[in-house]
C-alpha cells in the first residue's frame, strides 16, 4: 500500500517535471512567419511590417484590439538564460537555456553603469530583496506585458487606449490626446503613459516611474529616472512586434532595447479572468524571514 | 485626509427604497447628450460620487454578522486590508474612476487599488459558474439611453461600506447608468441576495464628472502602501 503511494508520487513528479521542462523548451518553428531567436525575429518582423497593411478602426487608425499573449519572452532574465544561472536545471522552478531578448546593444547585455551591474543580473536585488511581484505588487512596465494574457481596447473616440492585463489585475491607460507630461515630482508604480501613432506603430512614452518594480526574475532594474518607450506594430494579422527601449541616466550607460512577440488569442469566447493578488502573498512574511530578504521599494539603488 | 474631499462636500443622497416603490421612467432618447460614433450616449470621462449611507433589509440571522463586522471594521474591512472592494462599493468610493467605451466593451478604471471592470456589451452571457471574482462578472446591454449591467459571480469577502454591511457569494446586481446631462450620470443599483436580505433593495446616486483642468487618475494602492508601511517598520526596527 505504501509502495503504491510512493509510485503515484513518483509518477506525479515525472509528469509535473516533464511538462515543466516542455514548457521551458525554446520555441520551435516560427512566430508570425518569423524565426524565434529574438534578434532574428526583430529584423524579420520589422521587414514584414513595411509591407503589411493592418486592419483599421472606423477612424482609420491601425486596429490593435484583441487578446494577446507574449511569445519569445521568458520571465527569468532579459539577458537570457545561460548554463551558469543558479536556476538553470534547478530542482525547483528550473529554467532551460534561452537566448537574450535584448536586440541592442550588440553584446545583448544591459548596459549597466559599474555600480548597478552588481545589483541587477542575479546580484544584490536577487539575493537580498523579495521580488516585488512575488509580494503581490503589480509587475510594472514592461514586465507585465510578458505575464499572462492581456487585452487592448481602442475606444472610437481615439483619445485613450486601454490596455488590460490578467496578471495581478493591472490596467494601463494610454493617453492619446496630446496631454502634457506630468510634473517630475509625481512618481507612479506603472508610470504615466502617453501614446501616438508613428505610421502603423503605436508608440507609448512612459515617464514618472518610481522604480519600485523589477524588469525580470533576475532582479534587473531601473531607477526613478527611467524613461521607457514601447512600440507596438502589427506585422501580420495576428502578431504584434513589441519593442521596448529603456533609458535611465542613473543606472545605464546608454539606452537599450528588448523585443518579443504578442500573439493574438483566437480561441472562441476568450476572455481575461481575474487574478488580482490584492489580498497579498500570504507566505511573504515566511519567505522574508526564511530567506533573510527585505521588501524592495527601490532600496538597492536609492542613494546612488 | 484622503476622504477629505468627499467629507467636505458630502450630502446624504444615497437612497434606500423598496424596489416596488421605485417607478422607472420610460426609456427615452434624450436629445443633446454627447454620443459615441455608434450613437450610444458617451459616458466616457472621469467621474466620482459624493455620498454617505443608511439602513438595509437584513434577514434577522444576518444582522449579527453585520454587527460583528461593524465592531471589527478597523481591521476586518476589505478597505483597511487593501483588497479589491468589489461592486458596487468601488463605484461610490471617494476616488475618481474613468469610463471607456467601445461597441463591444465598456471598460472602467479606478484610482482606488488600480482596479478595473470590463462590462461586456457584446451580447455574451455570464460565464458558467461557480466563479468567485472580487469585481464580479459584468454583462451589459443598452435599454434606450441607459446602460444596464447584470453582475454575478462574486466572493463573500467584499463589503458595501466601512460600516460592515455585507453580502454572500450569491449577490446579484443590476446596475443602470443613465447620462442625465453631459456632466451627470444617474447611477442606480438593485441589490439582490436572498441569503442575506429579505427583499431586493436599491441605491441611487448621481455620478459627477470631474471637471478640473488636466484631471486624470493617478495611483492609490492601499495594499501596496500597507506593504510599504510594513517595510518601513522593519527598517526602523533593525536600525
Amino acid at each position: 500500500m505504501k509502495d503504491r503511494y510512493v509510485l503515484v508520487v513518483i509518477a506525479l513528479i515525472v509528469i509535473i517535471t516533464s511538462s515543466w521542462a516542455a514548457a521551458q523548451q525554446p520555441t520551435p518553428g516560427t512566430v508570425g512567419g518569423c524565426p524565434t531567436e529574438p534578434l532574428a525575429f526583430h529584423l524579420c518582423a520589422l521587414d514584414k511590417a513595411k509591407t503589411f497593411n493592418p486592419p483599421r478602426t472606423p477612424s482609420g487608425k491601425p486596429n490593435l484590439q484583441g487578446h494577446y499573449r507574449a511569445r519569445l519572452a521568458q520571465s527569468y532574465s532579459f539577458e537570457g538564460v545561460s548554463g551558469s544561472e543558479p536556476q538553470f536545471g534547478a530542482k525547483i522552478m528550473p529554467w532551460s537555456l534561452s537566448p537574450p531578448m535584448i536586440v541592442d546593444p550588440p553584446d545583448r547585455k544591459i548596459p549597466y553603469q559599474p555600480w548597478a551591474a552588481s545589483i541587477g543580473r542575479v546580484g544584490e536585488n536577487y539575493y537580498k530583496y523579495l521580488d516585488p511581484r512575488t509580494g503581490c505588487a503589480q509587475a510594472g512596465v514592461p514586465r507585465v506585458v510578458q505575464q499572462d494574457p492581456n487585452q487592448i481596447l481602442q475606444p472610437p473616440t481615439d483619445d485613450y487606449i486601454l490596455w488590460l492585463f490578467e496578471d495581478h489585475h493591472m490596467q494601463r491607460v494610454i493617453n492619446m490626446n496630446q496631454r502634457p507630461p506630468l510634473g517630475d515630482s509625481i512618481k507612479l508604480y506603472n508610470g504615466y503613459s502617453r501614446g501616438h501613432w508613428d505610421g502603423n506603430t503605436l508608440v507609448i512614452d512612459v515617464t514618472n516611474l518610481n522604480g519600485y518594480d523589477w524588469l525580470d526574475d533576475a532582479g534587473n532594474f531601473h531607477t526613478d529616472a527611467a524613461h521607457i518607450v514601447e512600440r507596438l506594430t502589427l506585422f501580420d494579422p495576428d502578431t504584434i512586434h513589441y519593442q521596448v527601449t529603456l533609458e535611465d541616466p542613473k543606472a545605464y550607460t546608454r539606452p537599450w532595447t528588448i523585443v518579443w512577440a504578442l500573439v493574438r488569442q483566437k480561441q472562441p469566447g476568450f476572455e481575461l479572468m481575474e487574478e488580482p493578488c490584492r489580498e497579498g502573498e500570504h507566505d511573504a512574511k515566511r519567505i522574508i524571514r526564511e530567506l533573510g530578504v527585505k521588501y524592495y521599494f527601490g532600496e538597492s539603488w536609492r542613494g546612488h | 485626509m484622503r476622504h477629505g474631499f468627499a467629507f467636505a462636500l458630502a450630502t446624504a443622497i444615497l437612497l434606500v427604497v423598496p424596489i416596488e416603490a421605485a417607478a422607472r421612467p420610460p426609456a427615452q432618447q434624450a436629445s443633446g447628450l454627447p454620443r459615441t460614433p455608434d450613437a450610444k450616449p458617451n459616458l466616457q470621462g472621469i467621474w466620482q460620487v459624493l455620498n454617505t449611507a443608511n439602513e438595509l433589509p437584513y434577514r434577522p440571522e444576518a444582522l449579527s454578522k453585520k454587527r460583528q463586522n461593524f465592531e471589527n471594521r478597523a481591521t476586518a474591512d476589505p478597505d483597511s486590508k487593501g483588497y479589491l472592494l468589489g461592486v458596487p462599493r468601488i463605484m461610490y468610493m471617494p476616488f475618481p474612476f474613468q469610463i471607456f467605451q467601445t461597441p463591444d466593451y465598456v471598460g472602467m478604471t479606478f484610482e482606488y487599488g488600480g482596479a478595473y471592470r470590463t462590462i461586456y456589451t457584446n451580447g455574451t452571457p455570464h460565464l458558467k459558474g461557480p466563479l468567485n471574482f472580487w469585481m464580479g462578472d459584468s454583462r451589459g446591454h443598452w435599454e434606450g439611453d441607459t446602460l444596464v449591467v447584470d453582475v454575478v459571480h462574486f466572493t463573500d469577502e467584499t463589503w458595501f461600506d466601512r460600516a460592515g454591511n455585507f453580502h454572500s457569494e450569491g449577490l446579484h446586481l443590476v446596475e443602470r447608468f443613465t447620462l442625465a446631462d453631459p456632466d451627470h450620470i444617474n447611477y442606480e443599483v438593485t441589490i439582490e441576495d436572498p441569503a442575506v436580505f429579505t427583499r431586493p433593495w436599491k441605491m441611487s446616486m448621481p455620478l459627477y464628472r470631474r471637471k478640473e483642468r488636466n484631471v486624470q487618475l493617478l495611483e492609490y494602492d492601499p495594499g501596496l502602501l500597507s506593504d510599504q508601511d510594513q517595510a518601513e517598520r522593519e527598517r526602523k526596527k533593525t536600525n
